[in-house]
Formats: structure tokens, sequence, C-alpha cells
């Protein structure tokens, strides 16, 4: 329990620290959001009139202090363009980019973890390198690439999927794949070298040795063993998405928290960036959280450090 | 076995973090597919779909300086423009049913049509007039200010020295009367501009911070109604049943965010109707679409906006008006029009572009592409050997603008002077620009209403606005010459003294490298019989200039 209290003070720590970073460099960087709402309508006194209104006249402590408070009372401020409050954004954008990660998710761990598998088992042949080739595609070419190629392919070429996110479930399964697409290649390539690192160890021989079917050493015993590390991954890999797919949702027109973020930078709405940059790092926390857990869960040997 | 269940649990706990999610949202999406699928069905051929590059960040048109496509379609002008063959333009009323100027050019009285009503059922007031253009001077964000202040009274008000727009009075439920500052020719194409489209002011008071973020509080008189904003994902359009003109051919509309490639592979496929060829990469409009195929497919239109590339005064040497011209004769605009914009627009000399009224002949064709020249320019200045300056391009800009930039400085280059390009992103770009330390430049005015004032009173119209456009340009004489432009009663006398500023500036004082002017191109899809773009070639189109077939 004292484990567990500590670790939460620590999360606690963490998303103060990055309160406070975000709060500062967007202060810092060149780009003042009254200008970029102005935009060619501008004229210096329409830019102060916006300044005071944003209450960015004021100090930096001042500013920050307020920010502080009102964020303990869970307000975390309206976004100057979509005059919402930042919370609620979050809330409406969230479950797009949940649907959005728990497919892609599903696509990756059943691929990687299938294709990892298959690759132990016809180590050497031919399927073995085919699904090496693909999982070492998946982590070097990047998603916009897999997007483009997935829209060229399936829905020009073949008819099969609509082009952009339309609100069905059949348009977020492009999206899904080109998110998945990486994960699912480390996926693979961890649960095949885990797994050949177990194929190494006396009890495989043994059952072997019994009688066993090579298939079933694999996925009764081997299996069972490698699975720790891949599962690590896995709960990482998931907050992240979670915390939203910039690239992705922005190619695909996925109103999720990544598009949110994406809007927020190029129109420096600040209290929107900090919003989204603190939910993504909270997800982020709490999914590095269970997966110690989870870690520790399926192998006490380790304990809960 | 025990531990084994708890890390199951575990598992499914981290999914059901997004599946929470996925429940509430999934049940919208039931709820949200059957809605459209019922009307896709009886419209199915009357709907026209359109893509946009990104996202707009709000429908009310006093948040943006961009995003018109909700003002140009769901709500109303007092007047509009429209043009003819020959490209001349020419104001007509649209909410106003007659009006008459008094002789000094000061005070205006309007009538509004009888029976407009918003498309909720309220009625269309004359005091909803008088509402708006106070809300755009009181909204602290209003990016439109411009666009009302000469009117009596909006200085005070837009100070907050007064209470309320003294200039407008309203006399009944559709009289009202507009009292100028002083006399301004453009009032009338001001009052014809997407900035200035009429409000509810029971609706937008009612909505608040709703109005202009979600789609049932936004509500106007124009021909279409927003039916859904899926911010990221774009917006569906319907018909406004209690549309006071001809219903338009289009019964429903809608319009997806795509990227440029994902555009043009739909419009390929037939998933959407007309494509906008600035949109997409030069090369593809080239090799795909400026072919005998789809000949008969393409809509071209005169973008009225100048291509500029501005030089800062307060840079040295930016400050030597031989250097200045120097640069002016050292840039091949015609190479840069034709190999990067398949030479689609017409070479500009002045600050009023073709198609601009205004738009002086006489101030043409003086401007040639001479590096010899300009050489011994630099030489006279005491720059034989050249000297370093900086171009800064925002990154937010298209490839073209890009390449523009790069030809720029090669041929600058050739005339000894170094130029180094710095991209920064746009919210950087506009801070630097607007400080008037951006040392030169290369953008797009397109004009707002066709007037030379929107032009030459942004950029030269008084000190402040020199700075932030970064030209610093210093001659306070010519910045009140252009102040009192727009103040000239008589037209001819006006059009005058425009053309005398345009000589000056740009002849003489070699204010900015004045570039060109593009055409717009669009090609239509098989569904759509005829397409008329924005009279100044802007992106954002008006859906009712769309008939389908």
């Amino acid at each position: 329990m004292a484990w567990f209290a500590k670790r939460l003070l620590g999360i606690l720590l963490v998303l103060l620290e990055i309160m406070f970073l975000i709060f500062i460099m967007l202060r810092v960087i060149p780009g003042d959001p009254a200008s970029v709402l102005l935009n060619e309508h501008v004229s210096p006194a329409a830019i102060e009139k916006l300044t005071v209104s944003m209450g960015l006249d004021k100090s930096l402590s001042e500013q920050f202090i307020d920010y502080l408070k009102d964020a303990l009372r869970g307000d975390f401020g309206l976004s100057y363009y979509l005059h919402k409050n930042v919370g609620e954004l979050i809330y409406e954008a969230f479950p797009y980019t949940a649907r959005l990660a728990c497919m892609a998710a599903v696509f990756a761990w059943s691929f990687g973890i299938v294709s990892g598998i298959v690759s132990v088992m016809y180590h050497d042949r031919i399927l073995d390198y085919l699904f090496r080739g693909l999982s070492l595609l998946g982590i070097s070419v990047p998603i916009f690439m897999v997007a483009m190629f997935l829209q060229y392919l399936i829905y020009y070429r073949l008819g099969m999927l609509p082009l952009n996110f339309n609100g069905s479930f059949v348009s977020l399964l492009l999206p899904a794949v080109a998110l998945g697409w990486d994960s699912a290649g480390s996926v693979a390539r961890i649960t095949r070298s885990q797994l050949m690192e177990q194929m190494g160890e006396p009890y495989i021989d043994t059952a072997k040795a019994k009688g066993l079917y090579f298939s079933r050493a694999v996925l009764r015993h081997a299996l069972r063993n490698a699975i720790l590390p891949v599962i690590t991954v896995m709960a990482l890999q998931l907050s992240g998405m979670l915390s939203g797919a910039v690239i992705t949702e922005s190619i695909f027109g996925v109103p999720g928290i990544g598009r949110l973020a994406l809007t927020a930078i190029q129109t420096r709405d600040m209290p929107l960036l900090q919003g989204t940059v603190l939910f993504s790092a909270f997800l982020i926390a709490v999914g590095n959280l269970l997966a110690d857990l989870i870690n520790s869960i399926l192998d006490p040997r380790r304990g809960l450090k | 076995m025990r531990k084994r269940c708890l890390a199951f649990i575990l598992v499914t706990l981290l999914l059901t973090m997004g599946i929470a999610g996925c429940g509430s949202s999934s049940e919208d999406e039931k709820n949200s597919a059957n809605d459209g699928n019922t009307t896709v069905t009886a419209d199915e051929d009357k709907t026209l779909r359109l893509a946009i590059g990104s996202d707009i960040v709000s429908m009310d048109a006093h948040r943006t300086t961009n995003d018109y496509l909700v003002p140009m379609n769901v709500f109303d002008t007092l007047f509009s423009i429209i043009k003819d063959e020959n490209g001349n333009t020419e104001i007509v009323n649209s909410l106003v049913d007659s009006y008459e100027i008094s002789e000094d050019g000061l005070k205006y009285d309007f009538r509004l049509k009888d029976g407009i009503v918003f498309s909720d059922g309220t009625p269309l007031k004359a005091s909803d007039v008088k509402f708006t253009f106070e809300r755009i001077l009181t909204l602290p964000e209003s990016a439109q200010t411009d666009f009302v202040i000469a009117i009596d009274g909006a200085r005070e008000l837009l100070d907050g020295k007064a209470e309320e727009l003294t200039g407008v009075t309203v006399a009944d439920d559709l009289n009202f009367t507009i009292t100028l500052a002083e006399p301004f020719a453009g009032f009338l194409s001001q009052l014809a501009a997407p900035s200035t489209v009429i409000y509810s002011e029971k609706l937008v008071t009612e909505a608040g911070d709703d109005f202009g973020n979600v789609p049932e509080k936004t509500i106007g008189t124009g021909p279409y109604i927003v039916k859904e904003w899926n911010r990221g994902s774009g917006l569906v359009f319907e018909v406004n049943p209690l549309y006071w003109e001809q219903e338009p051919s289009a019964k429903r509309v809608e319009v997806s965010v795509m990227e440029s490639q994902a555009m043009n592979m739909a419009f390929q496929k037939g998933d959407i109707d007309i494509i906008d060829c600035l949109r997409l990469d030069s090369a593809v409009v080239d090799s795909t679409y400026k072919t005998e195929a789809y000949k008969d497919r393409l809509v071209s239109v005169d973008r009225v906006g100048l291509n500029y590339f501005t030089l800062n005064e307060k840079i040295e040497p930016l400050n030597n008006v031989k250097v200045r011209h120097a640069i002016q004769l050292a840039i091949d605009r015609e190479s840069i029009l034709n190999s990067i914009y398949g030479g689609d627009g017409k070479l500009e000399d002045g600050i009023y572009p073709s198609g601009c009224i205004g738009y002086s002949d006489e101030n043409q064709g003086w401007l040639k592409y001479d590096p010899e020249a300009a050489k011994d320019l630099l030489k006279k200045a005491g720059y034989a050997d050249g000297f370093d300056m900086e171009i800064a391009v925002d990154s937010s800009a298209n490839g073209a603008v890009n390449s523009t930039v790069e030809i720029i400085a090669q041929n600058l280059s050739d005339i000894a002077i170094k130029a180094d390009i710095k991209t920064m992103d746009h919210a950087s770009w506009l801070d630097l620009r607007n400080s008037g330390d951006m040392p030169s430049f290369m953008a797009l005015w397109l004009l707002d209403i066709n007037d030379p004032d929107n032009i030459v009173y942004t950029f030269f119209g008084s000190r402040e606005n020199t700075v932030i456009r970064s030209n610093n340009y210093p001659d306070s004489e010519v910045i009140s010459r252009v102040a009192a432009a727009r103040a000239i009663v008589d037209e001819e006398e006006r059009m005058e003294e425009y053309a005398a500023l345009e000589k000056k500036l740009v002849e003489e004082d070699a204010v900015w490298v004045p570039m060109f002017s593009l055409k717009h191109l669009y090609v239509k899809g098989e569904r759509v019989e005829s397409f008329t773009p924005h009279w100044a070639g802007w992106s954002d189109v008006y859906f009712t200039g769309v008939t389908l077939k």
C-alpha cells in the first residue's frame, strides 16, 4: 500500500511539473495568441484589447497562480477559439480517440503476437522472414506514409473502405490500422525475441522429451514465460495511443484529442493546449502505473518496488 | 491463480479506460448515422460534396478572418456583389429593399425587405443591424472592426468611451439610418462583405458563448443551416426551408476536411463534386487537370488579390530606395509565374490588382526584369558587393510560396545579395511581422471588398499600419494622403488620387515588389451543371453558386 501511495504522489508531482513546464514553454515560444486570432485584420489597439481580455497582460506568476487555483477546482479555463470549457472539450473528444486507440490496439496486438509466434514456429523459414520483414516495416515506416498507402490501396484502388472518418465503425478501420501499424511491429519483434530466448531453455527440451508437439511447447510453455515484457510494452502503447494520435487523427479527420491538441498549437490556444497536454500526461502516468502493477502480479518474483 | 485473475482484471481495466468513452459515443454515432441515412436517401442526388484543407476555427464571422464558409452560406449581408462576364463587379441589394444616400455622402437611409425571418422563424428587424455592428465593435476578439469603423461613433464605442453606436438610428422594424463620421465611398462594399453579415440580437444573446460554436445555436437568415460541425472532420449543411429567396439547387452540402492527396483521390473516385486546384500540388494540376479530358470541366476565376514581396524600410540597407529599386528589377516575376503557377495569372506592377476598382492601366508595364540595371543601381547605392538579408516564410503557406521565395533568393544572389530564407510557424511569423521587424516576406492580400481603400489603407493608411505590416514606410505626407483619400466624395477625383498614390508608393518609392495576381482554378465533377466561384476568387464558395445536374 505504501508503494501505491508513493507512486500516486509521484504521479501528482509529475503532473504539477508538466503543468508548470507547458505553462512556461507556451509563454516563452514566439507567437502571440491575440495576433493569431486577429490574423490579417490586425491593429495594435485590437491586439491590446484582446490581450487584456485573455488575461495575458498580467504577470507570469499571477497567471500561473490563477491557472493553478482554477485547475485545483477542476476548471482548466476557456478555449480562446471554441469558447468552451477545456475539460468539456476533452470530454467530448476523448471517446473518438478511445475508440480509435482500442481498435488500433486490438489490431496491433493480435497481429503482433500472432506473427511473433508464427515467426518462432517457422524459425528461419519463409514465413519467419516474411513476418520479420513486415514487423521491420512496421517500426520503420512513418505513420503518415502508412496512412497514405492505405488510403490509396484500400480506398482508391479497391474501394473497400471510406477515405475519411465519417462517424461510422468501418470508417475507423483505416485509421486504426495506420495507428496500430508500428505498435504491431514492435509487439511482433518483442514476442519473437522473447520466445526465441525461452526456446533455448532446458524446460522446453524437457517438454519435447515428454513428447509434446512443438507447437504445444511453444504455446503452452514458452509463451507463458515470454509474454511478460510484451504485456508491459502493450500497456505503455495503449496509454500512448489513448493520449492522442495527432498525425493519424488529422489525416483521417477524427475529431479526437490529438486533433484538438494540433488545433490548439496552430492557433496558440493556450488553455486548450495546457489541458490536452496535461490530460495526455495523466493517461501516460496512469498507464505506467498499471503496467507496473500487472507486471508485479504476473511475476511475483519482481514484487512491488 | 488468484494473482492471474487480478492481472486479467487490471488489463481489462486499462482497456475499459477507452471503452467507457466508446459506449456513449457509439450511441451518438448511431443517432447521427440514422439522421444521415434518412436525409441522404431522400436527397441523395441533390447533395453537394466539397472538401476543405483544414477545419474552420469558428462559425462566427466576427471571430475569424479566414473561415467564411458559414458566414457566407448561413447568414446574409445587407448587400451582395455580383460579377458580370467582363469581370466588373456590381453591388446589389440583399437584405436591403431600398436605400438613399444624402448628398454629402454622410447619411444612408435603409429599408429592409419585409418578411425576412431567421431559420428558426425569428423575424429580422432593423435593430438587429445595430446590434450586429455594435457587437463587431465591442467583442474583445472581434477581427472585423475595420468594416464598421467608418460609422459615426464607432471609434468611441471601440475605445469604450460610449455605450452605443450613435451613428446607427433605428426608426422602426424595417427602417434605419447610418451616419458616417466622414464620407466613404467604399461603405456599401463593406456592407456586402461576409464580415458584416447580420445577426439576430435575440438569438445571439440567448446563445451566449454557444453562438458560432454550436450548430443549432448559430442561426442566420441565409440559404442554408448548419446541421453538424464535427471538429476536425467537417460540416454538414441543409437548405433553410424559410429562406427568403429562391431555393438553391443543392439541398444538402457535406464539407469534409482532407489532406491534399486524399482530396485528389476522392475527386477522382467521384466522392467530392468540386475540387479546388489551389489545394493541390501544382504538378498534379498540370498533369491531371490541365488536360484535354478536363478541358470542359475547369472553372477559372481571377483572384482579385495581389501577391507582393515586401521590403522593410527600417532595416539597413533596405531603407535605401536605390537598393529597393534594384530588388524590384532583379526578380524575374515572369519565370516565377510560368514555372510555379503554370502561367495562370497576370503580372502586376502596382497596389490594386486587376479586377479591383481603381486599377490603373497607366501604372502598369513599367517594371521589367533587368538584372544588369539592378547591379548598376546597387553599385550606385554603394553595395556593389551585395549584402545579406533575410526572407521570412510562414510554414503554413502552401508549397508554391516556398518555391517562389526560393527563386527570389536565387534571383537576388545573381546581383550578389545573399538572401537567407527563414521558415517559421504561422504564429511566430505573425508575431514577427506585427512587431514591424520582419525584414522581408512574400504574401497575398485578397480583397475583402472591391475598393482600392481595402488594400492601400491596410498597408499605408497610418503609421501603425505600416509597422504592423513590417514595411515601415516613412513618408508621413503620403500616409496622411492615403487616409484622406477615403473621404473624397467625387468618385473620379478619388480614383485619380489613388492612382497617384500607387505611382508614388510603388514606382517612385519602391515600397514593395508587386508580383502578380493569379487565377483560381476549380474542377467540377460530373454531377455539377454549373459553378460560379466567389467574385474575388476566395477559396470559400457560395453554395448557391452551384447547380447540380
